[in-house]
């Protein structure tokens, strides 16, 4: 609060009080209060005057200080109003105790809404969990089909599989502190477990993957991070043009390490190129091949992001996209 | 003949998984009653198990302490359950290895082939033979009639896989799963001049036409 807001607040206020002075000097002058006596009279009141309202205004910017002070040093704004010191008037006491009834009830909606998303999460994640075994007994049923219905059935399941899997993580991505337990990993492990698990879908789409020795260690969440590799291999092989290579290498990049993932597909026309990590921004690729939600590479962003992975992404149309991760890690000593 | 006891309860996932091992050639049981689990352990002896977490009226991980209290039969444990936390507190509880549906059967196969092995179990042969060849998985070579032919990974892989399934038609699809198994990701192109180059070796040791091509189905040795 400044002097020039501190004044219009007070602007009526002061000129009735200086209006009621003016009336009493001309009062007492007309009952023939002597001049001088008067003078005195009218100087010491506007002294008296200045003083109170200077009183005031410091009083008044020290609160408003105060107040600020302890909202900068709360973590959870929304718990000020529990914070700051009972007001002293009974007028800012109404205030306040309106303010603090507000408060309540936005406490409320927001912790409705914080333990409906739970138990949403919760749901999702025993209902991913309940959908495996009947896609786990159908895998083992289609062992006794022949060749190549039996590779169809396969493919179909892994589809499947594969969106489950991001609709479970996508559930997971809310609050992934829950579930995440860094430690150090082999990275060649971390990218064949990745490649493992999309298989089906790359050996479908005639993928080769050409795989460097990648001989370091790093450190992170080997399923969030095989799920972030996984994701970036499903689109390798689905925006794939005719024989496709995924190249996958890696370099130590200081304290890091960074993996790289680069096909030879579609590639991604540079004015989308800003917009690839938005959610459901599915791209003209995307709308070309349809079946695309827009999800992969967003929730690759999330990941990355509480990982502390560096994400990157380069591409050029019609000759293939590049991403890069960087993990923190260390390069190792000996060669395994 | 080694006996695997599945401790599952989803029946359809249980029959096929004895079908699966009992073709592997061991000897499957499971678990049917799903009270008095540890006496039942001990009363069959097992050499593995494999053991679900979710099951009727009983959390697995407990069962799995509970199993390791009375013996020391090597444990994989089973589930959909993913997270980490679970994957912990089950190796912690004395499980030797967590695999999560849906698994990959070869996959599945060969960590229970590994954890049987590290018990002390059959070992993986070092060299297979058939059709007058043999083959050294160790050094990477092939002989035939006293002369030998070294070979690249891939060779190696692909000709281990017909040797393992020979006489029988093996299909290109069901070669190119298998070497992606082996972590050797190849595609349709590759596999044909790996095949051709291994076919080009052979003949160098005399055994030249030894794979033939059954057009339109695949390669038999």
């Amino acid at each position: 609060m400044n002097l020039r807001e501190f004044l219009s607040d007070r602007l009526g206020r002061m000129a009735g009080q200086l209006a009621c002075a003016a009336g009493a000097v001309c009062f007492l002058w007309a009952t023939g209060t002597r001049t001088g006596v008067l003078t005195l009279l009218v100087l010491a009141d506007l002294v008296l005057f200045l003083l109170v309202q200077t009183a005031d205004y410091l009083r008044l910017r020290a609160h408003l200080a105060e107040l600020e002070k302890i909202l900068a040093d709360l973590d959870e704004k929304y718990l000020f109003a529990e914070c700051i010191p009972k007001p002293k008037s009974a007028y800012e006491r109404k205030l306040f105790a309106l303010n603090r009834r507000a408060g309540k009830s936005m406490l409320e909606t927001v912790s409705q809404a914080r333990s409906a998303q739970w138990a949403y999460r919760e749901y999702v994640e025993s209902w991913v969990h309940e959908i495996k075994t009947p896609i786990t007994a159908a895998r083992m049923l289609c062992q006794g089909l022949e060749g190549e219905r039996r590779r169809k059935f396969l493919q179909e399941l892994a589809q499947i599989e594969a969106h489950v899997q991001r609709a479970l993580y996508y559930a997971r991505a809310e609050s992934p502190e829950r579930d995440c337990l860094i430690r150090q990993t082999a990275l060649s492990e971390l990218v064949a477990q990745a490649i493992q698990a999309h298989q089906t879908f790359l050996i479908q789409s005639g993928v080769r993957v050409e795989m460097e020795d990648l001989p370091y260690t790093v450190y992170t969440d080997e399923k969030w991070a095989g799920f972030l590799l996984g994701q970036l291999l499903q689109n390798a092989a689905r925006y794939r043009r005719e024989d496709p290579v995924i190249r996958i290498t890696a370099r130590p990049l200081g304290q890091k390490v960074a993996l790289r993932v680069e096909d030879n597909g579609l590639g991604i026309p540079a004015h989308e190129l800003p917009r690839v990590f938005d959610r459901g921004f599915t791209g003209s690729n995307g709308r070309a091949r349809g079946a695309s939600t827009g999800m992969g590479l967003y929730l690759c962003q999330k990941v990355a992001g509480f990982l502390g992975l560096d994400l990157r992404l380069e591409a050029e149309e019609g000759k293939g996209t590049s991403v890069s991760v960087s993990f923190p890690g260390k390069e190792e000593v000996t060669k395994s | 003949m080694q006996t695997i006891l599945i401790i599952e309860d989803d029946p359809v996932i249980r029959e096929e998984l004895q079908l699966l091992l009992e073709n592997e050639g061991c000897h499957a049981a499971a678990v049917t009653e799903f009270s008095k689990i540890p006496q039942q352990v001990q009363a069959l002896s097992p050499d593995l198990i494999l053991l679900d977490l979710s099951l009727p009226n009983r959390d697995g991980l407990t069962l799995c302490a509970d199993i390791r209290k009375c013996s020391k039969v090597p444990i994989i444990v089973v589930t959909s359950r993913d997270s980490t936390t679970d994957e912990l507190r089950a190796l912690s509880l004395g499980s030797d290895d967590y695999i999560t549906k849906p698994y990959n059967i070869p996959v599945l196969l060969a960590r229970i082939r590994a954890v049987l092995r590290r018990s002390g179990g059959a070992s993986e042969p070092e060299c297979l033979e058939a059709a007058g060849l043999r083959l050294d998985l160790a050094k990477g070579t092939v002989t035939a009639g006293g002369q030998t032919a070294e070979l690249t990974r891939n060779e190696l892989q692909i000709l281990a896989h017909l040797l393992r399934r020979s006489g029988e038609i093996v299909s290109r699809g069901d070669l190119i799963e298998a070497l992606w198994d082996s972590r050797i990701y190849i595609d349709d192109n590759t596999l044909s001049v790996n095949m051709t180059r291994l076919r080009g070796k052979l003949e160098g040791i005399g055994k030249g036409g030894c794979i033939k091509t059954r057009r339109g189905m695949g390669y038999q040795l």
